[in-house]
Order: C-alpha cells, then sequence, then structure tokens
C-alpha cells in the first residue's frame, strides 16, 4: 500500500465537542434535510395529523367545558327553588324560611326578591329579551333552598309545595330525572368524542407509519450503507424518529394555533353567551390546551416513526 | 474450539489465539434450501483468501454471515474473537466497525465527495472523531489508494475503477483487522481489476486479513493465494496459497 493510515489521537478537550458535533450532525441535520427533501411524501401525514390534533383540542375544550357544567348542573340539582305567591303574607314566608332553615336536611335558605329575580335572568342568555317584554315583573320571589343531598330534594319539595306561600300554579323548580337526563346526555357526547378521537388517531397514525415507510424505502440504499459501516443502530434509526418528531411538532404547532384561535374567537364573539356554553374555557385555558395539542403532536409523530422503524427497518 | 459466548454483551476471546475468520460447523439454511452446510474454516491475520465456487454456492452467504448480516442456523462463528452468531443485534455495529466490507457496485452515497464517503465509515463508528480528523484521516486513505486529488469529486465524476478504490479506502480507513470483498473486480475491466487486486495484496500485506469472493479465475490462478472452494453449501477444497488450483474451473460454471 501506497501509504500507511495511522489512527490519530483524540485530544481530551476537543472530544466533547466532536461527540455533539456529529450527534447534531447525523441525527438532527440529517433528519431536518431528508425532512425537507421528502416532503412529498411526508405531506399526507402531516396534514392528517394536524387535522386529528386541531378537532382533539377542540373535543377536548368541548369536553372540559362539558365538565364543567356537568359540575355547576350537579350544584343546581340539589337547589330548589321555592317560588312565593307575589301576594304571600310577609309572616307566611317567614315561617316557611325558618322551618326550612331548621331542617337537617337543608344547608341553607336564601331569600330572592322579584327585583333580585329579574335582575339575574336579565344576565342570562335569551331572558334580557323575555324580561324587557313585559311592563311588569314576571319573576316570582323564591326562597333558594341548598339540600344537603341530592336525594332529599323530593321530600323538601313534597313538603312544602302545599304552603300557603308558596305558588299554587308553579310552586318549586323541581323536575324529576331532569339531572339524570342531563348526565346521560354528557356521557353520550364524551362517548362519541373519545371514539371518533379514537378514530382520527388510528388514521393519523397508520398514515405517519407508512409515510415514514416510505421515506426508510427512498433511502435503504443510504441506510445499508450506514449499517454495514458499522453505524449504532440509534443513528440509524434516529433521524428517522426525528423526522417524525419533526412532522408531529409542526402539525401540533398548527393545530396548537387552530384550538387557541377559535377558542378567543369564541370568546371574544360573545362572552356573555360563551361563558354559559362553554363555562370555564378561558384564555388560559385555551393556551393550555394549545400547548397540550402541541406536545401530542410531538409524542404522536416520534411514536409513530418509532413503530415504523421498528416494523420497517429492521426487515 | 471458541468457548462458548459469555452473558457479556460481546464474547471475546484472547485475540492472539484465534484466527480471525472461525466457521465451527456452520449451516445456513433458507427454508428447506442449505446456503451452507456444516462449513468450518478458519482465516489467519494477515492472509488474503479467494472464495470461489458457481453463483448460489454459498460464498455471499458466508460472507454475509462474518458480516452477520444473517446468522447461522447451526453452528458458531467467530470474528476476531466475537461470537459473530451469539451476537444481539443491537450489538451487531460493534462488530462490523472491525470488518471492512467492498462490494462489486462500490456502495457509495451519491451526494457525498469521496473524502466525505471515507469519513462517514470513521465517524459513524466513533463520534469521538473530529471532523478536521476525519478529514485528514479520509485523505490519508485516499492517497494510499492512489486518490489522494480526487476527494472531492461526487461518485459520479469518478470511473467505477476510481469509484472502488474509494469503496477500498472507505473499508480500510479505520483499520479493520478483516476486509471482506465480494466481487471487487465484477465491474470492471481487466486492467483496472488488476488495479485493485494489488491493493487488495498490499492491504493484506500490512496484516489484515483478506477474504475475496470472486468468478475471474484469472486473478485466482495468477495471484497463487490460498482459495476455497464452495459447491451447493459445501466446502469442497482449501487450497494452500502457491498451489494452482485444480478446482478453479468451478469458477466459471
Amino acid at each position: 500500500m501506497a501509504g500507511v493510515v495511522v489512527k490519530g489521537r483524540f485530544p481530551r478537550r476537543h472530544v466533547m465537542a466532536a461527540v455533539a458535533k456529529n450527534v447534531f450532525r447525523y441525527l438532527f441535520q440529517g433528519a431536518a434535510r431528508n425532512w425537507a427533501r421528502n416532503f412529498s411524501s411526508t405531506a399526507p401525514a402531516l396534514s392528517s395529523m394536524t387535522l386529528l390534533l386541531s378537532l382533539s383540542g377542540l373535543i377536548g375544550l368541548s369536553g372540559f367545558a362539558l365538565y364543567n357544567l356537568e359540575k355547576i348542573e350537579s350544584g343546581q340539582a340539589s337547589v330548589l327553588h321555592v317560588y312565593l305567591r307575589d301576594d304571600a303574607d310577609a309572616t307566611d314566608v317567614f315561617t316557611l324560611r325558618s322551618r326550612l332553615a331548621l331542617d337537617p336536611r337543608v344547608a341553607s335558605v336564601n331569600y330572592t326578591s322579584k327585583a333580585d329575580a329579574l335582575k339575574h335572568a336579565q344576565s342570562m342568555p335569551g331572558l334580557p329579551q323575555l324580561a324587557d317584554s313585559s311592563e311588569s315583573n314576571p319573576f316570582p320571589a323564591s326562597l333558594d333552598v341548598q339540600v344537603k343531598s341530592i336525594n332529599d330534594v323530593a321530600a323538601i319539595d313534597a313538603m312544602v309545595r302545599t304552603n300557603a306561600a308558596v305558588d299554587p300554579v308553579y310552586p318549586t323548580s323541581y323536575d324529576r330525572g331532569a339531572y339524570q337526563r342531563i348526565q346521560a346526555v354528557l356521557l353520550g357526547v364524551a362517548i362519541g368524542g373519545l371514539a371518533f378521537v379514537a378514530l382520527l388517531g388510528f388514521v393519523a397514525v397508520t398514515v405517519t407509519i407508512n409515510s415514514i415507510r416510505a421515506a426508510i424505502h427512498s433511502r435503504r440504499d443510504e441506510v445499508t450503507i450506514l449499517q454495514l459501516v458499522g453505524a449504532p443502530r440509534w443513528m440509524v434509526r434516529g433521524p428517522f424518529i426525528v423526522e417524525g418528531a419533526i412532522t408531529g411538532s409542526l402539525a401540533g404547532a398548527a393545530a396548537g394555533v387552530v384550538t387557541f384561535a377559535l377558542a378567543l374567537a369564541g370568546i371574544a364573539e360573545g362572552s356573555a353567551s360563551f361563558s354559559q356554553f362553554a363555562p370555564g374555557v378561558t384564555i388560559t385555558v385555551a393556551a393550555l390546551a394549545a400547548t397540550i395539542v402541541f406536545a401530542a403532536g410531538l409524542g404522536l409523530g416520534s411514536g409513530s416513526s418509532l413503530l415504523s422503524v421498528r416494523r420497517h427497518l429492521e426487515a | 474450539m471458541p468457548d462458548h459466548p459469555t452473558k457479556s454483551s460481546i464474547s471475546r476471546g484472547p485475540r492472539d489465539e484465534r484466527p480471525i475468520v472461525e466457521f465451527n460447523g456452520v449451516t445456513r439454511a433458507y427454508g428447506s434450501r442449505l446456503a451452507l452446510d456444516d462449513l468450518n474454516l478458519a482465516l489467519e491475520p494477515g492472509e488474503l483468501t479467494f472464495l470461489v465456487g458457481p453463483s448460489g454456492a454459498g460464498k455471499t452467504t458466508l460472507l454475509k454471515l462474518i458480516n452477520r448480516e444473517v446468522r447461522p442456523t447451526k453452528g458458531e462463528v467467530w470474528i476476531d474473537g466475537i461470537a459473530a452468531h451469539a451476537l444481539k443485534a443491537s450489538h451487531v455495529a460493534e462488530l462490523r466497525r472491525r470488518v471492512g466490507v467492498v462490494f462489486q457496485d462500490y456502495k457509495l452515497l451519491p451526494r457525498l465527495t469521496a473524502r466525505e464517503n471515507v469519513a462517514l465509515a470513521l465517524q459513524v463508528g466513533d463520534l469521538r472523531v473530529s471532523d478536521q480528523e476525519a478529514k485528514e484521516r479520509a485523505l490519508d486513505a485516499l492517497e494510499a489508494v492512489g486518490l489522494g486529488d480526487r476527494g472531492d469529486a461526487l461518485p459520479h465524476e469518478l470511473s467505477g475503477g476510481q469509484q472502488q478504490r474509494v469503496a477500498v479506502a472507505r473499508a480500510v480507513v479505520r483499520q479493520p483487522p478483516l476486509l471482506i470483498a465480494d466481487e471487487p473486480t465484477g465491474n470492471l475491466d481487466v486492467e483496472t481489476a488488476w488495479g485493485i487486486m494489488d491493493l487488495l495484496e498490499d492491504i493484506a500485506a500490512f496484516g489484515i486479513t483478506v477474504l475475496v469472493a470472486t468468478h475471474n479465475i484469472e486473478i485466482v490462478t495468477r495471484l497463487q493465494r490460498r482459495v476455497l472452494t464452495l459447491v451447493d453449501g459445501r466446502l469442497v477444497r482449501d487450497q494452500p496459497a502457491g498451489q494452482t488450483g485444480r478446482m478453479a474451473w468451478l469458477a466459471w460454471s
């Protein structure tokens, strides 16, 4: 041979820098370059993942709102509004209030005057028009009874509805089964939402796995050469996983922006009605949801790629 | 007979007491077909050995067993003291860093220059190698194969013989104890093929074991090196260096 190849020594101070540079080059720089080069095969995965994550973000926010709604409804279901006659005697009202306050099943009793009832109605979506359409105040005064256990609401209702101070036509707010109906609807919505997200997730993972498989196929010569010259497994697999992470994080970022923007638009468009239909959804919550969507995209992209690499690269 | 693999990730024995390549009763089957059948052989350090035989005789399977691209169905394969037959997939890279490989179709990365192709083998095998060191060592290797002035050329700018020289430089740049070549002259004209064989002889002279699978009977007979002849997966002849092979005709079929 014309010359001897002499193995060099590694100056210690340069070793870490060389390792870091090589890892960055072969893992991240190579992945980014290949991702850009193979964008056409990655685009379907990017699109489907963005769609999935956007819908997941919106479904997640809706779920959060429904959860809060359920809590509010649950709290309200144990409040019994006892509507008083307009001409009820003050003594009768006082007697009834005292009787309720002394009942061990009752946590508290508050009095709402007709004026307060009107004021409250005017803050409710749809009710201001009704309140304003009548010259007189159509809302009755009431005793708002917080019952300790929701199971005792029916008994309290039965006890008060024949009282002389109570409106004989519409005595209380008690509606047997209303709370159960709300819960059933919420459960159905939750199950439907989760099933939808699961279906979209399956589609997104499948598309991502196939796009990574296409990337592996298009670079099989390069992969073979790397393996034959002794590249460790992480160096062969790593760039594909990083490519998946790039796809996932871009999809997550786009979906996060969509989620945040739609939530902001909802909050800005009708803050009063929005807070009723989507209680608890604030700017902070929307930002948190967007962050979670981004993280989910990153995880989904990396995880799908890892699955694909395990299934197709070693084969 | 080597010891059985230990519990360590890669079992190795004392290097000086072992051949570089050792096959003990190796059988490799693909389904019901035996590609190699009860093969026993040993290659010593610095040996240049030819592997001949008709197509389908098992030459490529033998090389793949050495490089741990496949596992034996039965038997033991020891490479520089490493039990390749028992090697986990996660440790194969460590074995391959000790085996230089040259292919008939060169297998150079088309987007990298000659120097970068050679440097790649250095840096993927050892991340501690800096760019400067990789560049210098790659240029040294290219200089050694007569391409010191073509380091910046892309593979498509080089002739077939030059590309094969780059592949040889890549295979030896890490100074492995073993180099295997699968039909390294198959795509080259006669003169260029002799140039590559001169290189492989020089490499063996520096103590690297070289195993060349070839159909080129002229090279095999003229170089008078050790010749292993495979037929239907069986080692039918092991000619020591310096003898004219009576079975060499098999390589023609």
